[in-house]
């Protein structure tokens, strides 16, 4: 120890030697492994695409292939259901007593107050909730993909005049201003899908208008513009694909947000009009009988939420997926 | 027939808020076919905004060439339509980066991206672009460049990428190459790499080249021709010998002597240039190298020296270049004095 502190340098530089000479025997001892070229390795790695890429790291996360898979079964459900649900959801089935009914074998999920099939009801509800969310999901991707773009490519009059129109959407409580819309467009099941996408799209432009400036001071966009390409072939062909991964994500995840904002609407009564099914309107005409005929509630509460709850674990997966640098 | 490229007292400024930044000011020089053309200078002088300007890609606003001629092959870039100067671009006058790890697209492949300039100046289908592209990679010496060509970028090493890019830039076989601080982002070994290449590609492809760069280093193997800017002008301009060996101003004084040199005793100090660059909105009175400069006199700091002749193609932006007993071998370290 004393003469460690007599000699610092020295003490300092025999601790590492120690280890270092012993592997140095150790590589001393089969000189012939270290030997052979690990070159095979580096240029056979495989050459993947990104969506491939993105694909196998979308596969690791379970949550997301959960999402995934009880999306797919709702929509297989719904869009086969002509095929194989019995009761007609809109009439009430034939039986004199068969109002509110708890579940049975005849109606797995009970009757309601009118005596319709509860399963056929949530079976069929499904068919808009899912419609909506993703037709309003496509208005709002539509209109914001445009304004988002022109918005965050060209800037200045342009940017400013788009980001303050959608400074005005966002001014006013988005459920309010959504029950003031349909209240001029009128409730129907069309209107809610077009309100709901009218209101979404200043998100979608804000979310790309950033992703835009970020991406395009990279010097690939420079390099692109030097090589003689055309702002639109820029834009296309360079920026949107390095931009568009957060649209991918934010999308997915506002199908739940249209869905949830659907059944609210419909709770309301400015949505989907009865006899048509909708789970937010199953609910609004179930709440005084909760405690009589809790089932009347019970499922489609359920469906809403493990469908939006879907939607959000694939949006929050695809959002890993989508990074090309994470790699694992 | 004039020369390949001919800029005469270009002006490109700047429009901001806190004025008008005149990056560039009244910079002219030429350039001959399958020439080197050195810009030297510090940061901020002026030597990127002007190659984009000869390509005329300088956003506007807030940037606006404001004056002087640029003549490709006698025709006049800065009165050329958007078509033509898009034709231009890539397909003539090609250009290199700084920094390899950011200038080549993430989502696309290698090959598809070199293949991309051909497909749009070349007419090119998908598979002879593909094919050009592969064999520009072999090139460049890119290993393997077949199943390279499939790669994606974040699979290329910093050198590697650099490569691609030159093999991109001269893909469609342009008369000009302009090498923004092509070696500024990668190490020493990879620089002298990469510089070799491009020596090599340019006896091969017989294309001009524009060095944009402030290491005086890497252009002494390379250039015929040197200019050196400071705040946005020229203040020498001469071929290399010249300029190296018998430079005129003071700020290639200072640039050379600030170089670390094995040739010279290691004992020996650098002497570095003292002080900062000026604000370009706010450029010094007189000659805008005054406060840095041991010989200001009182001209100096109201005159704006003309860039002169002082002999046969060598020409210096300074009131005393040419008087006799004003040589590099009197300079007194610059680091030594005070800055006002």
């Amino acid at each position: 120890m004393s003469a460690d502190r007599q000699h610092p340098d020295g003490g300092d530089l025999h601790t590492p030697r120690g280890p270092l000479d012993a592997g140095g025997h150790e590589l001393q001892d089969q000189p012939p492994r270290t030997l052979v070229p690990a070159v095979p390795e580096v240029t056979a790695h495989p050459s993947r695409t990104l969506w491939g890429d993105a694909w196998m790291r979308l596969r690791k996360n379970k949550l997301a292939i959960a999402g995934l898979t009880w999306i797919t079964f709702i929509i297989i459900v719904t869009v086969s259901a002509d095929l194989w649900v019995p009761q007609n959801f809109a009439e009430p089935t034939s039986t004199e007593f068969a109002s509110m009914q708890a579940p049975s074998a005849d109606h797995p999920f009970g009757t309601d107050r009118i005596g319709r099939d509860v399963f056929s009801r949530v079976v069929y509800g499904a068919r808009v909730s899912l419609a909506v969310g993703i037709l309003a999901v496509s208005i709002s991707l539509v209109i914001g993909l445009a304004l988002g773009s022109l918005s965050g490519y060209y800037g200045g009059l342009l940017d400013a005049f788009v980001m303050r129109t959608a400074d005005i959407f966002f001014a006013f409580p988005y459920t309010l201003f959504a029950i003031a819309l349909l209240a001029v467009l009128g409730p129907s099941y069309r209107n809610v899908f077009i309100a709901i996408g009218i209101l979404g799209w200043p998100s979608i432009a804000r979310v790309l208008r950033s992703s835009i400036l970020s991406v395009k001071e990279n010097e690939y966009v420079d390099a692109a513009r030097a090589m003689g390409a055309s702002d639109l072939r820029i834009m296309l062909r360079h920026i949107m694909p390095n931009a568009i991964a957060p649209i991918i994500v934010y999308g997915t995840m506002s199908i739940g947000g249209a869905i949830i904002t659907e059944a609210a609407l419909s709770y309301l009564g400015m949505g989907v009009q009865p006899p048509t099914p909708s789970w937010g309107g199953m609910l609004s005409e179930a709440k005084a009988l909760m405690i009589p005929a809790p089932w009347l509630t019970v499922w489609p509460g359920f469906a809403i939420l493990t469908t939006v709850l879907s939607f959000v674990l694939m949006g929050d997966g695809l959002r890993d997926a989508l990074d090309v640098k994470m790699k694992d | 027939m004039g020369s390949l490229l001919e800029v005469t007292d270009l002006k490109t400024h700047f429009h901001t808020r806190d004025g008008v930044v005149k990056a560039v000011d009244g910079v002219s020089f030429s350039l001959a076919e399958g020439q080197t053309l050195a810009i030297v200078g510090e940061s901020g002088s002026g030597k990127s905004v002007t190659a984009l300007s000869l390509m005329r890609l300088i956003a506007d606003p807030p940037g606006k060439i404001a004056g002087g001629r640029i003549l490709f092959r006698d025709e006049n870039v800065l009165e050329m339509s958007d078509e033509q100067i898009r034709s231009l671009r890539g397909d003539r006058i090609a250009m290199i980066f700084q920094d390899p790890m950011t200038s080549l697209n993430p989502v696309f492949r290698v090959g598809y991206q070199i293949a991309e300039a051909l497909r749009l100046h070349k007419g090119m289908d998908r598979k002879a672009a593909n094919a050009r592209a592969v064999e520009m990679l072999e090139l460049v010496g890119i290993p393997n460049a077949p199943s390279r060509a499939r790669d994606y970028p974040h699979q290329f090493s910093g050198g590697m990428r650099q490569r691609g890019m030159i093999a991109m830039a001269l893909a469609c076989d342009p008369d000009i190459l302009i090498a923004d601080e092509p070696t500024t982002a990668l190490d020493v070994t990879i620089q002298a790499q990469i510089l070799e290449l491009m020596i090599e590609m340019q006896q091969r492809t017989g294309a001009a080249i524009i060095m944009i760069t402030h290491d005086l280093g890497v252009v002494a193997d390379m250039a015929n021709d040197v200019m050196v800017m400071y705040a946005g002008r020229q203040v020498e301009y001469g071929t290399t010998d010249d300029v190296y060996y018998r430079p005129l101003h003071p700020y290639t004084w200072g640039l050379l002597d600030s170089l670390p040199r094995h040739d010279i005793s290691e004992k020996g100090d650098l002497c570095p240039i003292n002080g900062q660059p000026p604000s370009l909105i706010d450029i010094p009175s007189g000659c805008a190298f005054h406060p840095r400069c041991p010989y200001a006199k009182d001209v100096c700091r109201t005159d704006v020296p003309e860039l002169r002749e002082i002999e046969p193609g060598h020409s210096s932006a300074c009131h005393f270049s040419g008087e006799p007993e004003f040589t590099r071998d009197v300079m007194p370290c610059s680091a030594d004095m005070e800055v006002e």
